[in-house]
């Protein structure tokens, strides 16, 4: 199962992952940084800058996924990418209420 | 600022525990900012899911690049858990604190059980293949018992916001014939889309507080990165009775809390 695919197919995915966390660990830790030298907005937003970077990542990952399973012409799992990622955007197209 | 260090410093530790006994740090966190942080258990709940997702990020990049982690039968499960969680994100307005800090406290338990029953082999599939270092050949087995395990899974997470490798696991592992080493690195790389998939629905109901969840993240980041390394030296009999010391005091503490809580 897991031997079948390239090591091309791996490596692009945690590519992205990588990319993910390190970049959500600086931009977070800039706003720590930032926390410490002024007060206010600021480092506010740039934590939240942080926090949305860290979860467009998997949804990144997915689509990512997604293309590189239809360009091997992998149909089912290329599939299967899109459905999770039709899942993944029920959260913000629906709106929500506060119970 | 002062409270910055201290939620920096509990994601640190949480992530070092996690990456050393393989169980991910989310299930101390949202209890620790829930009792000791003065965070309400809703907001608790939607922060943690950013340090479960950052962690999850980080160690999944590692299993990725050993071709440890079957993206094939993770992106399956992963229709399950990210369903399960956000319908769970959607519905946890309806859950009032006293049956969270239940479900909780019963999941703590849990996760303390199956902690113990394994003793410290979980960390060996955490960590490396095999002694030969080939992964043998296998076929998952039984799809409809381990999507809806993934169900469930999902749904845990969503509504307690953790990553639910307990449960995913165990059920890969024993009921989906996928070989320990596999199974860990795939429920690994499952996490951080499912977190994410309930995480967008807390983001928007302002239930994700940047404020607590960047040092937090930043903390367990660091540990997890930490643990990691430290993996092969530290005896893990130790860490693993560390850990469910910690949690048996938060299952406690949670019950104590709610039985306070009722009329």
């Amino acid at each position: 199962m897991s031997q079948e695919r390239e090591p091309g197919f791996d490596r692009a995915v945690a590519a992205v992952l990588r990319a993910g966390a390190f970049g959500g660990f600086l931009i977070m830790l800039a706003g720590l940084i930032i926390r410490v030298l002024v007060q206010g907005r600021i480092p506010l937003e740039v934590e939240r800058i942080g926090v949305l970077w860290m979860l467009a990542t998997p949804v990144v990952r997915v689509l990512v996924a997604c293309f590189l399973f239809f360009k091997e012409k992998d149909w089912k799992y290329g599939w299967i990418s899109l459905g999770v990622l039709v899942i993944l955007m029920l959260g913000s197209v629906f709106g929500i209420g506060e119970h | 600022m002062l409270v910055s260090v201290l939620l920096a410093v509990l994601g640190f530790v949480a992530g070092v525990l996690g990456a050393l006994t393989g169980i991910g740090g989310g299930v101390l966190l949202t209890p620790i900012l829930a009792l000791h942080f003065g965070i309400a258990i809703r907001e608790a709940i939607g922060t943690s899911l950013v340090a479960v997702i950052t962690t999850s990020a980080a160690s999944s990049s590692v299993h990725l690049q050993r071709r440890t982690t079957d993206i094939r039968l993770g992106m399956t499960l992963e229709l399950a858990t990210a369903l399960g969680a956000a319908v769970m994100a959607y519905l946890v307005g309806y859950f009032n604190r006293n049956l969270l800090e239940g479900l909780f406290a019963a999941f703590l338990l849990y996760s303390s059980i199956t902690l113990l029953s394994k003793g410290g082999k979980l960390k060996g599939g955490n960590g490396g293949l095999p002694e030969n270092g080939e992964i043998p050949p296998y076929q998952p087995q039984r799809y409809p018992l381990g999507l809806g395990a993934s169900l469930v899974a999902g749904a845990l997470s969503g509504l307690l916001g953790i990553g639910g490798g307990p449960i995913k696991v165990p059920v890969m592992f024993i009921f989906m014939n996928v070989p320990l080493v596999v199974a860990t690195a795939t429920s690994n790389f499952m996490i951080g889309v499912t977190a994410t998939a309930s995480a967008i629905v807390y983001y928007r109901r302002g239930d994700i507080l940047p404020e607590i969840a960047a040092p937090l993240a930043v903390g367990v980041f660091l540990g997890s990165w930490l643990g990691a390394r430290l993996a092969p030296r530290v005896h893990s009999k130790v860490v693993v009775y560390l850990l469910v010391g910690i949690m048996l005091y938060l299952a406690g503490h949670l019950v104590s809390h709610l039985l306070r809580g009722l009329p």
